[in-house]
C-alpha cells in the first residue's frame, strides 16, 4: 500500500511537470499481486508506443532505452493497470479488478477504451464466465442469462444448438433481429440454413423451404474454450460504428492471444450425460378411455396390448446421451512472436436416440512484432462438424417424432418385429421409432475463419502516435444437408409421401471484410489531454448460395438423388455488398470527462438505390465525477454519469427490391408465375436510434459495484413484410413503414461480499427489462408468427405492445399475453474456500411471458395428454374435452405462462494444491483442477410442456416462443479434468 | 504546434489514402436478381416464348391451394371429413364445432384466395405483355387474351364460390390501386362478361394456338376446343345466375355430348417433374394421420334409397379400420384418385349433361322430357333404373341434385348447389352444435372489415 501511493505522489507530480525532453534510462523491476506473489506475463509498455515487454515467472521485467520522461504501463488482465514514470528501478502491486474498471473495452472499429472511461453499458463476458462453471452447448448457450437486456430463446434441445438472441427488445419484424456477430474482426456468418425438410413435412405451404426446419445457426461452429472474452454491444448508441449492419447489436468475440514466456500447456477433458430435463407424461387408458377416445374398433388393439404400456416418451427422448470433450490449448513465445494453438474434439449424443453432434476445431493464433513500426496478428481457425437431429417441430403430414406421438396411445406396439420390420402405426401418419432409426437427417460443415490485422505505426512521439491499421477477414464454409426417408417408412410407402425422399442441400457461404483505418492518438495540455482519431474505410462482400436437391420416388433403398425417378432442384443465391466509410474522434480530459464522436455513411446492394450513402452519427460523453479534484468521498473510488446516442441500420431482406417471376411448370413445359412479394423501388434501410444513460458506481476500492442503465430505442422506417390484400396477386411487400420503440432498463450488482484468503465469495446479480412498442405503423395492423388468430398469433398494430400474443377470445381478436418477460434476472455466485475449493452456480428468472403452447392441444386432439381425464375445475367435463372445445372459440388454452426460474449452472471444482504437485510432478505440471458441474440442472416452471424456452420457428423475427412438439430441451451432468503444464 | 501540422499532414494522407481506397473498391453495380427473371423483362416486348412461359405458369398455377379449395367445399358442403394429425382446424371451424367460426386469417380462407388471384395476376400479366409486344401477329395476340380472359372468369368463379354473399374483387390488374369487392350478383354478371370477352378474343384467334397446353387440355388446346371450354363454364356460370335459357345457348356451344363418355373435358394434370405438383386430395387407402373420408350419409343415403348398384359409390372404399377424430368418424375412404398424380377435374361432359338437365327443368314443363332423357343417361349409365318419380319441376330438381351430388362428388359442387337452392339447411349436422356455413370470409389482408 505504501508503494503505491509513492507511485501515486510520482504520477501526479509527473502529471503536472512540464514536457521537456530529456535522457534515456533502463527500468527494470518486479511485479506482484495484493499478496506480494509474482505475477507472471504482466504486459510493461511505454505509454502511446508499441514497444514493451512482459513479466517473467517471477515478475521480474526489463525494458531498456527508455526516455526518462515517459510512463510506463503495466497490465494484466483482471488487474487494475498502473502507470508510473520511468525509473531505473521500479517494482509495482497490482490489485485486482473486481469492478472491472479497468478493463479494456473495444468501441470502435480500430480503437478501445477502458471501462471506467466507458459512456455506454458494454456487457463484456469474460472466459471464466463462458465456460469455467460448465461446458455449454454452444458460444450463444453459454451467454444464457449472462448479459442483462438480452433475451436468448434456445430453440430447441437438439444437439448442435439453434439459438435466438435479441437484444434489448425486437429491433425489426422483417425477420434480421439478430446480431452481427465480430470474432476477432472477422464478420462471420450466423444463417440457420434449412435442409430442405417441408419437402416431407409440408409444414409450411409450397413446398419451399422453411424456417420450422430445427436448423443450427452457424455460430455454434464457434469453439467456447478457445474464447477470451465476449463484448455486446446491444444497440445504436455502442454499435453505430458498425452502421447498418448493427441494428441489432453487435456481439464482438476475441479469441485467445499468446502470452510470452513460458509455453503453456492446457488440456481439458469433460466426460457427461445428457438427459431430458422434463417430461410431460403420459395418459393411462381404460377400456372405456379407448372407446371414448378412438371410437369402439380400437378396443382390440387395447385388449391385443393385455395391459402393457409402451411409453413411447421414455422410447423417444429417454436416452442418456455421453458427452464428452477434449480440448488441448498451447500458448507462448517470446516478445517477439507469440502463439495461441488449439484443438477441440467434442461428441455429445443426443436425448432422442441417432441424434448427436461432433465438432473438431483447430485454432491458431499468431501475433507478431516485425519491428517498432509493424506488427500484425493472424487469427485462424478450421472447423469440421456433424449434427445428427432427427425430425421434431411442426408439420402437416403427420411425420415428426412430436406430431406421431402426439396421437398414439400407449397400448399400441411399434416396436419391429423379430425380421426388423416395424409396424405401421394405426394411430398417426407414421411410426416415430421406425422414423427414428430409419431416416436421417444429417448436417456436415467444414468451415475455416481467418482474419488479419496489420498495424504500421507511421508516427510514434511521447505526444502523438499514428498508425495505420488493415484488416482482412474471411469466414467460408460449406454445409452439406442430407435428409433421407427411404420408402420402408410407413409415410412414404403404399401410395403415402413420394415412395422415398432423399433432400440434399449444399450452401456455399462466403464473408469477405476488408477495412483500413488510420489511428492517431495526441497527447494535448501537458498530457492531460488525450485525442483519439479514427478514419476508415469498410467493405463487405457476403455470398451466400444453397443448393437443395429433392429426389422422390427412389429406387429401392438408394439414396443417391440421381437413383430418383422424381427430381427436384431450388438454387438460391444471396450477394449481398456493402461499402462503408466512418470517422470518429474520442477525447478523453485526464479521465474526468471523455467525449466520443462519430459518423459511418454507408451504402448496401440491398438498397433501392445503391449508390446512396446513408449516415449515421453517434455521440457520448462519459463524467468520472470521482475523479474531479472536489470529490471527496474516498469510499467511492468510481462515481461515473454518462449518456451516449447513436443511430444505425438494417438493410432490406435480400431481393425486397425485385418483383420476380418464378418457376411453375405442368405437362413438362417450363412456365413461369408472379411471386408472390411485389419488388418494392423505394425500399431503403431502417433506422435505429438509441439514446442511452446511465449511473456507474463503484465503492470500497471496488468490492461493490453497481451499473445502471436506461435506453430508449427507436426503429424508424422499420422494414416488414407488409400483408397487401391478396387479390393483387401478391401476399406481401417488403415496405418502410413504421416505427417500433423498446425502452429498457438495466442494472448490474456486483458484490465481493466475503475476501479473506480462506474463504472468497463473489456475487453478481441483475436485473433487465424492456418494452417494446409499435409507436407508428403506416399500414394496418397485420399478423405475423404463429399459425393464425384461433391458435395466437403476433400483431403489429400502432400503439400497441409489439411482442403481445394475440388471439380469438369471446368472439374478437384481443391480446392474451406478452411473449416478453416483464423483466429479467440473473444470480451469479462464486465462492472460493481455502484457495482450491470453487463452488459457483447461476440462477436465471424469467418473469412472466407467454408462449404459445400448441403441444399441448395436439396432444388432446390425439388423445394422449397425461391429464386427459382429470377436471381440474370439477365440472364433470375433463380437461382435454374442456380445452378442445374451445378450439375457434379461444385461443387463451395455449397462450400460457412460461415463467421460469432456472438452476442455468452449478460447478464444483478442486484445484490440487501446488506442494503436492510439486512433490508429485517435480514442477513437470503447474495445476491440476477437477470437478463437477450441470447446465440446466432444473427449472422451476408451472409451463406445462418440455420446456419454457421453445421456438418452432428458429431464431427469425418475432415468432420465438411458438412451440409445437418440439426436440425436448435437456440436461447435461459433466465431470472435468484440467491438467496445465 | 509542429506536432499539430504533423497530425494534419499524416490525417489528410490517411483520409486520401482511405478514400482512394474506398472509391476504387467502392462502387456497387445496380444488381439483377440472380435467382429469377423479372417482371420488368416479361413486360417490355416480350417474345412468343416468354409469353408461352406465362400461358404454362397460367395453367400451372390454378393447381395451387385446390386442395384446400376442394377440402373446404367438401367438408362445408358435408361430402367428406378431413382429419389432420396435426391441423385440427378441418373438423373445428370449416365444421363449426361448437362455437367455432370460420376465421379470416387462416389457411382456408386466405390460400385458396390468395393462389387464384395469383393466377389472375398472372393471365393480367400475359394481357399487358401481349398488348405491349410487336412480335405477335393480331390472331396470336387473339389467342393470348382469350386464354387470359377465359382463365381469369374461371378463376373468379372459384374465389365466389368460396366467398359467396361476400362478394370478390374484381378489377385486380394494379397492383396500388384494386378495385372494389363487387356483390355477388355483380360478381357473376362480370365473370359472364369475362367469358364473353374471351370468347370474342377466341373467335379472332385463327387455327392454331401459338402456345401449347397440357395434357390435361387435350382436344381443347386449339382456338375452337378452348371456346368449346370457354362455352362450358359460360353454361354453368349461366345457371348460377338463374339464366337457363343462356344455359343452353352456352351448351349449344360447348362440348356436350349426352351420349358421350362422360369424362370428356378439360383437367388439371400433375407429375413428380421438377416444378410440378402432385394430385393434392390423393392420400391412400387406410391412411391414418392425414386423412379423408366420406361423409357416413354418401353411402347410407344410396343404400335407403335402394341404390345400392349405383357405380357411383366406388367412389368411396371401406377402411380396414374406421378413422374417428373430434367425435367423428368414417368408414370409407375417399377413392376418386388412385394416384398421385391422377388429373383433377375442371369442367367435364358428365356437369354439362346435369347443366343441360337443370336448364330444361327450369325452363318450364315443356323441357321435362329432354331434362328426363338427360337425367336417364345418367341414371342407367351408372347401373341404376330410369327415373321414375313425379314429373313436376320441384321433383326433377330433387333428382338433378341427387344426380349432381353422386355424379360430381368432391369435384367442387355440393356445397355450392345446395346453396344456391337455398338447401343448406338439408345438409346433415354430424354434432351438435355444428354450423353449415353459407360463406366464407373475406380474407383479414383485403382490409374491408
Amino acid at each position: 500500500m505504501k508503494t503505491k501511493i509513492t507511485l501515486l505522489t510520482i504520477l501526479a507530480l509527473f502529471c503536472l511537470l512540464p514536457f521537456v525532453s530529456s535522457a534515456q534510462v533502463n527500468v527494470s523491476g518486479r511485479v506482484t499481486d495484493e499478496r506480494n506473489e509474482p505475477l507472471p506475463g504482466v504486459s510493461v509498455k511505454v505509454k502511446g508506443t508499441s514497444s514493451g515487454t512482459v513479466t517473467a515467472v517471477d515478475g521480474q521485467y526489463s525494458l531498456p532505452n527508455v526516455l526518462s520522461t515517459s510512463t510506463i504501463v503495466f497490465s494484466y488482465l483482471g488487474y487494475v493497470s498502473f502507470e508510473a514514470r520511468a525509473a531505473t528501478t521500479l517494482n509495482v502491486t497490482l490489485t485486482e479488478d473486481f469492478a472491472r474498471l479497468d478493463e479494456v473495452v473495444v468501441t470502435g472499429l480500430a480503437t478501445n477504451v477502458k471501462r471506467s472511461n466507458l459512456a455506454n453499458a458494454v456487457s463484456t463476458v469474460s472466459a471464466k464466465e463462458l465456460v469455467g462453471t460448465t461446458n455449454p452447448q454452444t458460444v450463444d448457450a453459454a451467454l444464457s442469462g449472462k448479459v442483462p437486456g438480452a433475451n436468448i430463446t434456445s430453440n430447441s434441445g437438439a444437439p448442435g444448438g439453434g439459438f435466438s438472441v435479441r437484444l434489448r427488445g425486437v429491433t425489426s419484424v422483417n425477420g434480421n433481429t439478430q446480431p452481427l456477430y465480430v470474432v476477432d474482426g472477422v464478420f462471420i456468418d450466423n444463417s440457420a440454413i434449412s435442409p430442405g425438410l417441408n419437402a416431407v413435412t409440408a409444414a409450411a405451404a409450397g413446398g419451399n423451404p422453411s424456417n420450422q426446419d430445427n436448423a443450427t445457426n452457424r455460430i455454434a461452429d464457434l469453439n467456447p474454450d478457445d474464447i477470451e472474452n465476449i463484448e455486446i454491444l446491444k444497440g445504436a448508441s455502442a454499435a453505430a460504428i458498425y452502421g447498418a449492419l448493427a441494428s441489432s447489436g453487435v456481439v464482438i468475440i476475441t479469441t485467445k492471444k499468446g502470452v510470452a514466456g513460458k509455453t503453456k500447456v492446457n488440456f481439458r477433458q469433460d466426460f457427461g450425460q445428457a438427459s431430458i430435463s422434463r417430461k410431460i407424461g403420459i395418459r393411462t387408458f381404460t377400456e372405456q378411455r379407448v372407446i371414448d377416445t378412438y371410437g369402439a374398433s380400437a378396443v382390440p388393439l387395447f385388449n391385443q396390448a393385455n395391459g402393457t404400456i409402451y411409453n413411447y416418451e421414455d422410447e423417444l427422448y429417454g436416452n442418456k446421451g455421453f458427452l464428452t470433450t477434449s480440448n488441448l490449448s498451447l500458448s507462448g513465445g517470446d516478445e517477439k512472436t507469440k502463439f495461441f494453438v488449439s484443438g477441440l474434439y467434442g461428441d455429445e449424443e443426443g436425448i432422442i436416440k441417432s441424434t448427436g453432434y461432433q465438432k473438431s476445431s483447430v485454432r491458431a493464433n499468431i501475433d507478431h512484432r516485425i519491428s517498432n513500426a509493424f506488427n500484425f496478428s493472424l487469427t485462424t481457425n478450421y472447423i469440421n462438424s456433424e449434427t445428427d437431429r432427427g425430425l421434431t417441430n411442426n408439420d402437416n403430414a403427420g411425420v415428426t417424432y412430436g406430431i406421431a406421438l402426439s396421437s398414439t396411445p400407449s397400448f399400441i406396439n411399434l416396436y419391429p418385429d423379430a425380421n426388423g420390420l416395424y409396424p405401421n402405426n394405426p394411430f398417426a401418419a407414421s411410426n416415430p421409432l421406425q422414423t427414428r432409426d430409419l431416416a436421417t437427417n444429417n448436417e456436415k460443415t467444414n468451415r475455416f475463419i481467418g482474419g488479419l490485422t496489420l498495424n504500421a505505426f507511421l508516427q510514434q512521439s511521447s505526444a502523438s502516435v499514428t498508425k495505420l491499421v488493415f484488416r482482412g477477414g474471411a469466414d467460408y464454409y460449406n454445409l452439406k444437408s442430407t435428409a433421407i426417408f427411404p420408402r420402408l417408412l410407413q409415410f412414404q410407402s403404399g401410395g403415402n409421401g413420394t415412395d422415398g425422399a432423399s433432400i440434399q442441400g449444399n450452401t456455399n457461404n462466403l464473408n469477405l471484410n476488408f477495412s483500413a483505418f488510420a489511428v492517431n492518438t495526441a497527447n494535448a495540455f501537458n498530457n492531460t489531454a488525450t485525442f483519439n482519431t479514427t478514419l476508415g474505410t469498410t467493405l463487405e462482400n457476403f455470398d451466400q448460395e444453397t443448393i437443395l436437391n429433392v429426389a422422390s420416388v427412389l429406387t429401392g433403398s438408394q439414396t443417391n438423388v440421381s437413383q430418383a425417378a422424381a427430381l427436384k432442384a431450388f438454387q438460391t443465391q444471396i450477394p449481398r455488398k456493402n461499402r462503408g466509410l466512418f470517422f470518429q474522434e474520442e477525447a478523453n480530459f485526464d479521465d474526468k470527462l471523455i467525449l466520443t464522436g462519430g459518423l459511418r455513411l454507408d451504402k448496401s446492394s440491398d438498397n433501392a438505390d445503391v449508390s446512396e450513402y446513408q449516415l449515421f452519427p453517434k455521440a457520448s460523453a462519459a463524467i468520472n465525477v470521482s475523479n474531479f479534484g472536489f470529490w471527496n468521498i474516498s469510499a467511492i473510488s468510481q462515481f461515473k454519469i454518462r449518456a451516449a446516442y447513436g443511430e444505425s441500420g438494417n438493410f432490406p431482406p435480400f431481393g425486397s427490391k425485385f418483383t420476380d417471376l418464378v418457376q411453375s411448370n405442368i405437362g413438362g413445359s417450363g412456365g413461369v408465375l408472379i411471386t408472390t412479394q411485389q419488388g418494392n423501388d423505394n425500399i431503403r434501410q431502417e433506422r435505429q436510434k438509441e439514446f442511452e444513460t446511465g449511473l456507474d458506481v463503484s465503492i470500497l476500492q471496488g468490492k461493490v459495484a453497481f451499473e445502471g442503465s436506461y435506453y430508449q430505442k427507436s426503429a424508424s422506417n422499420l422494414i416488414f413484410a407488409n400483408n397487401v390484400p391478396t387479390s393483387s396477386g401478391f401476399s406481401t411487400q417488403i415496405i418502410n413503414g413504421g416505427t417500433l420503440r423498446n425502452r429498457g432498463v438495466e442494472l448490474s450488482l456486483n458484490v465481493r461480499a466475503f475476501d479473506r484468503p480462506g474463504f472468497q465469495w463473489l456475487s453478481q446479480t441483475t436485473f433487465w427489462t424492456n418494452k417494446s412498442v409499435v409507436t407508428q405503423l403506416d399500414v394496418p395492423a397485420f399478423n405475423l408468427g404463429g399459425f393464425g388468430n384461433t391458435l395466437g398469433t403476433f400483431r403489429i398494430e400502432e400503439g400497441k405492445v409489439a411482442t403481445a400474443i394475440y388471439g380469438t377470445d369471446d368472439g374478437e381478436v384481443k391480446v392474451l399475453g406478452n411473449a416478453e418477460p416483464k423483466f429479467q434476472m440473473n444470480f451469479n455466485n462464486d465462492f472460493t474456500v481455502a484457495k482450491n475449493l470453487t463452488f459457483a452456480f447461476q440462477l436465471h428468472w424469467k418473469y412472466k411471458y407467454d408462449n404459445i403452447n400448441l403441444t399441448e392441444l395436439l396432444t388432446d386432439l390425439g388423445g394422449t395428454s397425461p391429464d386427459y381425464d382429470g377436471d381440474d375445475d370439477n365440472d364433470g367435463v375433463n380437461n382435454a374435452t374442456e380445452r378442445v372445445n374451445l378450439l375457434g372459440v379461444s385461443a387463451r388454452p395455449f397462450v400460457q405462462d412460461a415463467t421460469y426460474l432456472r438452476i442455468r449452472e452449478v460447478g464444483l471444482f478442486y484445484n490440487l494444491p501446488g506442494s503436492l504437485l510439486k512433490s508429485t510432478f517435480n514442477n513437470a505440471v503447474s495445476a491440476i483442477r477437477v470437478g463437477f458441474s450441470g447446465n440446466n440442472l432444473y427449472t422451476f416452471t408451472k409451463y406445462k410442456s418440455y420446456d419454457p424456452e421453445v421456438s418452432n420457428f428458429g431464431g427469425s423475427g418475432f415468432s420465438t416462443g411458438v412451440e409445437v412438439t418440439p426436440f425436448p430441451q435437456s440436461k447435461r451432468l459433466f465431470f472435468h479434468l484440467s491438467i496445465e503444464l | 504546434m509542429k506536432l499539430f501540422k504533423t497530425n494534419i499532414k499524416i490525417a489528410s494522407l490517411a483520409f486520401v489514402a482511405c478514400l482512394v481506397l474506398q472509391l476504387s473498391g467502392c462502387k456497387i453495380d445496380e444488381s439483377i436478381n440472380p435467382n429469377n427473371p423479372s417482371l420488368e423483362g416479361a413486360l417490355t416486348n416480350a417474345t412468343v416464348d416468354d409469353l408461352n412461359n406465362l400461358v404454362v405458369g397460367t395453367e400451372a398455377s390454378m393447381r395451387n391451394g385446390l386442395g384446400t379449395y376442394l377440402d373446404d367445399v367438401g367438408a362445408v358442403g358435408r361430402e367428406i371429413y378431413r382429419f389432420s394429425g396435426s391441423e385440427p382446424r378441418f373438423t373445428s371451424d370449416l365444421l363449426g364445432a361448437g362455437n367455432a367460426v370460420l376465421d379470416n386469417n387462416t389457411f382456408y380462407t386466405t390460400t385458396p384466395w390468395a393462389a387464384r388471384y395469383r393466377t389472375i395476376k398472372n393471365a393480367n400479366i400475359l394481357i399487358s405483355s401481349a398488348g405491349n409486344t410487336g412480335l405477335l401477329t393480331d390472331a396470336q395476340r387473339q389467342a393470348y387474351l382469350g386464354f387470359a380472359n377465359t382463365i381469369k372468369a374461371y378463376q373468379l368463379l372459384l374465389v365466389l364460390n368460396l366467398s359467396n354473399e361476400n362478394g370478390i374483387r374484381v378489377e385486380v390488374d394494379d397492383p396500388n390501386n384494386i378495385g372494389p369487392v363487387v356483390a355477388k350478383d355483380a360478381a357473376l354478371t362480370a365473370i359472364a362478361t369475362l367469358l364473353e370477352t374471351g370468347f370474342n378474343q377466341l373467335n379472332g384467334a385463327g387455327t392454331v394456338f401459338p402456345f401449347q397446353l397440357s395434357a390435361g387440355f387435350s382436344g381443347f388446346d386449339d382456338p375452337s376446343g378452348f371456346k368449346m371450354f370457354n362455352r362450358a363454364l359460360a353454361a354453368r356460370v349461366a345457371v348460377y345466375r338463374g339464366q337457363f335459357t343462356e344455359a343452353l345457348t352456352f351448351l349449344a356451344g360447348s362440348f356436350l355430348n349426352i351420349n358421350g363418355n362422360f369424362n370428356t373435358g378439360v383437367y388439371h394434370v400433375f407429375s413428380g417433374a421438377t416444378g410440378d405438383q402432385l394430385n393434392p386430395i390423393f392420400l391412400p387407402l387406410n391412411a391414418t394421420g392425414e386423412v379423408r373420408v366420406a361423409q357416413p350419409n354418401f353411402l347410407s343415403d344410396a343404400l335407403a334409397a335402394g341404390n345400392a348398384s349405383d357405380d357411383r359409390l366406388n367412389k368411396i372404399a371401406l377402411r380396414n379400420a374406421p378413422a374417428t377424430q373430434s367425435g367423428l368418424t368414417g368408414t370409407h375412404d375417399l377413392a376418386i384418385y388412385q394416384g398421385n398424380t391422377d388429373p383433377i377435374t375442371i369442367i367435364r361432359n358428365e356437369e354439362l349433361i346435369l347443366i343441360y338437365a337443370e336448364a330444361k327443368i327450369r325452363s318450364g314443363a315443356s323441357g321435362f322430357a329432354d331434362a328426363l332423357t338427360a337425367i336417364n343417361r345418367i341414371r342407367t349409365a351408372h347401373g341404376l333404373a330410369v327415373y321414375s318419380g313425379l314429373l313436376t319441376e320441384a321433383a326433377l330438381t330433387n333428382e338433378m341434385l341427387l344426380q349432381r351430388r353422386y355424379s360430381l362428388f368432391m369435384e367442387g359442387h355440393r356445397w355450392v348447389d345446395m346453396r344456391r337452392y337455398n338447401r343448406l339447411i338439408e345438409l346433415p349436422i354430424d354434432r351438435a352444435g355444428d354450423d353449415v356455413w353459407v360463406s366464407f370470409p373475406i380474407p383479414f389482408s383485403e382490409n374491408v372489415q
